[in-house]
């Protein structure tokens, strides 16, 4: 699960995370430094749950910047990279730039990610990069495949958005083009509308209206493509990545058991598929 | 008719040129001192602000920073490397993603720019090795020390071994290869007698970086990344070891490190450090 699902402090969405049976936090940069205690108590809090950390995020709008805006942002991803180390996790989320200032260049872009990659390799930290649907110039999977690939940094993949993927209608045949040990971070949600045509409805959408797989009107596809990565050989990790405005007013045990239930439903449909057939008597 | 093509020289970016001293820190530099000079190295200089030491043998230099250190045991803190321009080489780093270390040098003392490399440990570039030695400005010698005392059986700076978390060889090919311009040696080519991990050549082919990942089925042993230990080049193992012995230092002598023509081990000092004996073909 991730933390940006549920409300309250740190330690409250931990112990709910942990109650519901999730071995695993999916964490975000403001949590750890918006605690009222300081950075190093929420780092603790999270050692003290016990909870591997799949991931932390994020990084945005860290690619195609030139001159002061650069070097702005090289010493924010210095200080998320450090964060992330501290916390213990081994994947920094990176987001495609939306930034309006940002070259759409690839040799700019693949430069950026590869000395990103390079600033991460001394703190043991892959970067997971993420093509946001409303990205600016990188916005669909492919593209962002396309870019690793050409940075070709052993600690530079891809994280995967149901959300963002499905909100461009993806073709997720396509996920065979890409190398799954390249994939280091596969994202899941659901959303409650059938299409989002604009950037704009795409940014309200993920941001406010996200639900759990089996909760929208997209429970199908996020199947299909949980089940095309598992039949590639994915076998990194999985989070729930859902905002949802109404889960952050709702008690935190109720959110944490509608991912538990989430859960299950993707591991019924997987043990499906997954289960040798049956000898049948002659 | 052919053409035969030469094979490309890899590039060497920064103008690598060897190590300049490799740096240790510990808070017992008057034991690990007396290990160094058993080891043939002599005391030289002591630095004008801080509490760090000069040593040196041959073409080695060695530097002991006990300069606010809290751990007894020695440990590999910093590689200083020859390059054609410092600051050069600094920003062409930096610029590709390495960590700037903010730098330590007080006034009218030298200001050598440097890199985070694996674990606490830094990289340093030195320029001004050809023209005079950086040590005439930091440090004071001590008296009655000859300059360049000799070395024990030829011994020179060969490499530097450095401990890796699982599956993590291809990040640091990746830091070693891009920044620096080290090329990999192919798999199964070994120096010495501790043939593990991946060797990394140079770009001057002056010294080696060895990178190891701990063993399979030791998930319950405490391993982490950082320098491990340098390793010495010795043209003749027997010689070396014979002198070395005859100055009190204990080599393992079983298992698979035991000495021989290939190379030597010492035995654990001080609570941690080894020094590793490689038979060298490099010309110090």
């Amino acid at each position: 699960m991730d933390t940006i699902t549920l409300a309250g402090p740190l330690e409250a969405k931990l112990r709910a995370i942990k109650d519901a049976g999730f071995t695993q936090v999916m964490l975000n940069a403001r949590e750890i430094v918006g605690h009222p205690k300081g950075d190093a108590q929420a780092i603790a809090a999270v050692k003290a749950s016990g909870l591997r950390v799949t991931g932390f995020q994020v990084l945005r709008d860290f690619e195609g910047l030139s001159g002061h805006l650069h070097a702005y942002k090289v010493d924010v991803a210095k200080a998320m990279l450090a964060m992330c180390r501290a916390l213990g996790s081994t994947v920094l989320l990176a987001c495609s730039s939306s930034s309006a200032h940002a070259s759409g260049e690839s040799e700019v872009l693949v430069k950026d990610l590869q000395k990103l990659a390079t600033l991460a390799v001394p703190l043991g930290i892959k970067i997971a990069y993420e093509a946001l649907s409303w990205g600016r110039h990188v916005n669909q999977a492919m593209q962002s495949w396309e870019l690793v690939q050409e940075a070709d940094r052993a600690n530079l993949g891809l994280c995967l958005d149901s959300f963002h993927i499905l909100a461009h209608d993806t073709d997720l045949a396509v996920l065979e083009e890409i190398d799954v040990a390249k994939i280091f971070l596969v994202q899941l949600s659901d959303f409650l509308w059938q299409e989002t045509r604009t950037p704009d409805e795409r940014i309200e959408t993920a941001r406010h209206y996200r639900v759990f797989p089996g909760e929208g009107v997209h429970t199908d596809q996020v199947y299909d493509m949980v089940r095309r990565l598992d039949k590639l050989g994915y076998r990194g990790d999985y989070s729930f990545e859902v905002f949802n405005d109404d889960y952050r007013q709702l008690p935190l045990s109720m959110v944490a058991n509608r991912a538990r239930e989430s859960v299950k439903r993707i591991t019924s449909v997987m043990a499906r598929r997954s289960l040798p057939r049956r000898p049948t008597a002659r | 008719m052919t053409i035969e093509e030469p094979i490309p020289e890899p590039l060497n970016p920064l103008g690598i040129d060897g190590i300049e001293f490799i740096e240790y820190t510990t808070s017992q530099p008057q034991a690990f001192g007396a290990l160094l000079q058993q080891m043939g190295f002599t005391a030289m200089a002591r630095h004008r602000s801080r509490e760090i030491m000069l040593y040196r043998q041959g073409t080695m230099n060695l530097v002991v920073n006990s300069h606010e250190v809290s751990h007894s045991t020695p440990e590999v803190a910093a590689i200083a490397l020859r390059v054609r321009d410092a600051g050069a080489a600094f920003r062409h780093t930096v610029d590709l993603g390495a960590w700037d270390m903010p730098t330590r040098a007080s006034a009218m003392e030298l200001h050598i720019p440097g890199i985070h490399g694996v674990g606490e440990s830094l990289i340093h570039f030195v320029d001004r090795y050809k023209e005079f030695s950086i040590y005439d400005v930091d440090f004071v010698p001590l008296a009655g020390t000859a300059p360049n005392p000799p070395a024990i059986a030829n011994l020179h700076w060969f490499g530097v071994v450095q401990a890796i978390l699982s599956d993590r060889t291809a990040d640091w090919l990746d830091f070693y290869q891009r920044l620096f311009g080290f090329t990999v040696l192919p798999a199964g080519k070994y120096f010495g007698v501790v043939p593990k991990g991946t060797l990394l050549e140079s770009p001057c082919h002056k010294f080696y970086l060895q990178l190891v990942e701990p063993p399979p089925g030791m998930d319950d042993v405490y391993w982490e990344e950082g320098l491990l230990r340098v390793g010495l080049g010795a043209p003749d193992i027997a010689l070396a070891t014979r002198a070395l012995k005859e100055r009190g230092i204990i080599f393992v002598d079983r298992g698979d490190v035991q000495p021989s023509n290939r190379g030597a081990l010492t035995q654990i000092y001080l609570g941690g450090v080894t020094f590793e004996l490689v038979a060298s073909h490099l010309k110090p």
